[in-house]
This record gives C-alpha cells, structure tokens and sequence, in this order.
C-alpha cells in the first residue's frame, strides 16, 4: 500500500503565504515518490464540521504529518495551536489510532535570523510526543516572505541568468539551493520512514546576508506599501498613548 | 499602577479561576487597579496577517472587534499579566488568539536589538510582563520552552522587568501564593 501524508497548510495568508509555498513544494516531492496526499487548509477546514472530520481521519490513516506555519510572535499562531488541540482531543477520544507515524514541521518566521523558529519547532516536538508521533524534525525558515513572493523552483530559474559574481548569488542563490537540497533529502528520509537527521537541517543554521542589509529591504518595503496607501506620515502613529 | 490580566483558559477549566482570583487579590493588595479579561468569553477573530495594523490603519487592526480593546489594554497596563494553560510547552490557543491581534502595539520598521532583529518600539513605554502557566505536573521539557518562550516575547515587546512562573494543578494554596508573591515581586516596584 502506497504511503499517506496529511498536509496542514496553517497561515491565514493562503496562496500568498510562505507556508503554502514551501509546504506544497514538499507535498509535490512526495508525489512523485508516489505518496498519496491530503492537504487542509486550516483556517478553511476549521470553519466546518465536516471538514474537520476529514482532517482527523486523513491523520488517522496517514503515515506521515506534515505541517507548515508562520511563527506570530515566537510561537504557532492561535489556528495551528487550536489544529493541535483538536488533533491532541482526537487521539483521547480514540477517532486516531496509534501506529508509526511521524510529524514534520515547517515554520515561517518573517525575521531574516533561522533561530526565531527555535521554540516554535520545540512546541510541535512536544505535540508529537503527547501523542506519541514520531518527531521526524523541522525547518526553520527566516525571512520566510522571499519565498512567499516566488516558490523556490521559480526563484531559482530566476536567479539562473545573473552574472557569476552577481552578489545576489552569496544571498539568494545559494541558500535557497541550500534550502532545497535539504527539502529533498528530508523528503527522501521521510518516504522511508525514517527521521531526518539532526546534522542535515543543522545546513539551515546560518544567517545568510548582514542584519543591516535586510533591515534596509524590509523598513524600505513598509515605506513602499504606506506610500501607495498615504498613510507614510502615520506609520508612527501612537492611538493608544494613555 | 494599572494591571491587565489576559486569561487564556479553556471553558472547562476548573483549575485556573482560583490562580486568577489570587493573582488579581495580590496585585489589589499591591495597590494596583486593573481587572481581568476571561479571553474565551470576547469575539475575537483569527490574526489575518495582512499588516494592515502596520501600513493601513497604523497601531490599530483592521479588524472591529474585541481584539483592538485587548490591544489598548495591553499597552495601556503598567503590568501586563498572562495566564495559560501550557499547551506543548507553548501558550493556550485562547491567549494566543489575543496576543496574534496585537502587532500593532509594535512600529513596523525593523532595527537591531541584542544583536538580532526585531521591531522598533511605537510606545514610549510598555508594560511589564508577568506570564503563569498552569501545567497537571511536573514537564521538565515543557517547563523549558515556556520560560525560553517568555523570554524571546518579551525582546519582542520591550517589557522592562517580566517574569515567569508555573504552577501545578496539586500546589498547595500556600504554595501557589509564594509564587504568584514571588513573580510580582520580580515586576513591582520595590524592584526597582
Ligand atoms: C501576528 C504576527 C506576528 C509575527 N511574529 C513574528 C515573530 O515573532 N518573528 C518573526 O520572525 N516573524 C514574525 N511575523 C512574521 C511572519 O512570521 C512572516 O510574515 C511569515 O512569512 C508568515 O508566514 P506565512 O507567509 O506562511 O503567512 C509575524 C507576523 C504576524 C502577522
């Protein structure tokens, strides 16, 4: 019988999100490795009944979970802890059968530095381990609104035409081929029913261009956006000042 | 000196009203005003993660509803108190539900802070944070994230003092008021 995996697709941002793009890169890896897919959005799934009942018993007949989030404020947001509970409630209540099946974590942090994902990735560890899934690890993912804005095969072909010693290359190009290599090889360990091992997403642990830099792009980008709103003059706004 | 009390129980909690009765006396008898916000009572609608907080309507969410009081109350506190049941060593759905809501409370623009990035303060002052988690027992594991997890919120809302503490579901009363004693303290103004 073929493998199932669940796939809990859980930022409000839907198709403009991080965590769609990354989460449906690996989802489509594991197609071709012929693993059967099912994928929720949560926000939409957790609106209906219904639909929360087939969620519960996708996890119920998968082998593998797959959940990918943005980090609010160093942790999951409100709808991925509550996906938990529900989940969580679902084993107690016996609707998911214990058998080997493992969790693997993608979380979406805005900041340009991996490590903001540190605790959020501890807490679905401790989630799988209540529930006696196998934690098979996680990617942490900084300055996750890159890839929000283009999936990583597509920024890849995009990068492909910059000169050799085009800076952009040291930024983007190789940490995203970092990125990727790392993706397929969790996948791969993943369709065996394996873990991924620790030292392979270690690879992620690195910080790739000056913070500076990155403030500049992203306080330039907020500017950018007020302008096209008029609102530049009241970014600073205090409406709450006691 | 003002107090906010966000308590993120669940319903069928029967454990954490009787800390948040303890907590709320100890803070009046400390000369403090202030009330608590039983979360899951209030409409508040799911983070949309839009950024209009940031960009459009500037400290204030889009969204109309009981989230943009809990954001002024927030801000508007002199100590901020947080009450949760631990979930996996994290926050309650319930709390997190709130805090997604107050972004705003932040500049948009970036900046270094201890050597990482983080967000310009919009305030010129915000509360200090005292954070309780409720565990059934002992979860060395749990214990360590949450109080990792207080740590890395408060680089992220500037609290001046903060502190955190978990209470068990079996402490003794006298036991659960040491504690609560002990992390005001760490926030009151004898600290100074
Ligand atoms: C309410 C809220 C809180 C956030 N908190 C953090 C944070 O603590 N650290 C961080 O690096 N990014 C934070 N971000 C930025 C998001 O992690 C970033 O936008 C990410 O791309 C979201 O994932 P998504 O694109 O899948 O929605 C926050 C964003 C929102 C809306």
């Amino acid at each position: 019988m073929n493998k199932q995996l669940t796939f809990l697709m859980c930022s409000p941002r839907g198709e403009k999100s991080a965590s769609h793009s990354i989460g449906f890169y690996l989802t489509s890896l594991f197609e071709e490795k012929g693993i059967s897919v099912n994928s929720f959005s949560v926000y939409q799934t957790l609106k209906i009944q219904e639909e929360i009942e087939e969620m519960i018993i996708s996890i119920n007949e998968s082998d593998i979970i797959l959940i990918s989030s943005p980090l609010y404020i160093d942790q999951a947001p409100y709808m991925t802890i509550k996906t938990m509970n529900i989940i969580t409630d679902s084993f107690q209540q016996g609707k998911i059968s214990k058998k080997e099946r493992h969790l693997f974590a993608i979380s979406n942090a805005g900041y340009l530095e991996y490590y903001h994902n540190n605790i959020a990735l501890k807490i679905y560890e401790q989630f799988a381990k209540e529930n006696e899934i196998i934690w098979a690890g996680g990617l942490p993912i900084g300055a996750a609104g890159t890839h929000a804005q283009y999936p990583i095969p597509e920024f890849l072909k995009m990068l492909e035409p910059l000169p050799k010693e085009d800076p952009r290359h040291e930024i983007y190009t190789k940490p995203t081929k970092l990125l990727d290599s790392v993706i397929r090889t969790s996948v791969d360990h993943l369709c065996k029913g394996e873990i991924v091992p620790k030292e392979e997403l270690q690879k992620l642990e690195f910080v790739p261009m000056p913070l500076e830099a990155y403030i500049e792009g992203g306080n330039n980008g907020w500017l950018e956006a007020a302008e096209k709103l008029g609102t530049t003059d009241k970014l600073r706004d205090k409406p709450y000042e006691r | 000196m003002s107090y906010v009390i966000l308590n993120g129980m669940y319903k069928d909690d029967s454990f954490i009203p009787r800390v948040n009765k303890m907590v709320s006396e100890e803070l009046q008898r400390s000369n403090y005003a202030g009330d608590t916000v039983i979360l899951h009572d209030k409409e508040i609608k799911p983070c949309l993660g839009c950024f209009k907080c940031w960009v459009q309507t500037p400290g204030i969410c889009i969204i109309d509803d009981y989230g943009r009081e809990v954001a002024k109350r927030m801000i508007q506190s002199d100590v901020l108190v947080y009450i949760t049941p631990i979930n996996y060593g994290g926050y309650s759905a319930e709390l997190k539900k709130a805090l997604d809501r107050s972004i705003g409370l932040l500049s948009p623009f970036f900046r270094v802070h201890e050597k990482e990035i983080h967000h310009e303060t919009r305030y010129n002052e915000y509360p200090n944070l005292v954070v309780i988690g409720t565990l059934e027992k002992p979860n060395a594991e749990q214990e360590e994230i949450f109080t990792s997890l207080v740590k890395r919120n408060v680089l992220n809302l500037f609290s001046e003092k903060y502190s955190s503490q978990v209470i068990y579901n079996d402490d003794d009363n006298t036991t659960i008021t040491k504690k609560i004693e002990r992390s005001l303290a760490i926030v009151g103004e004898g600290n100074e």
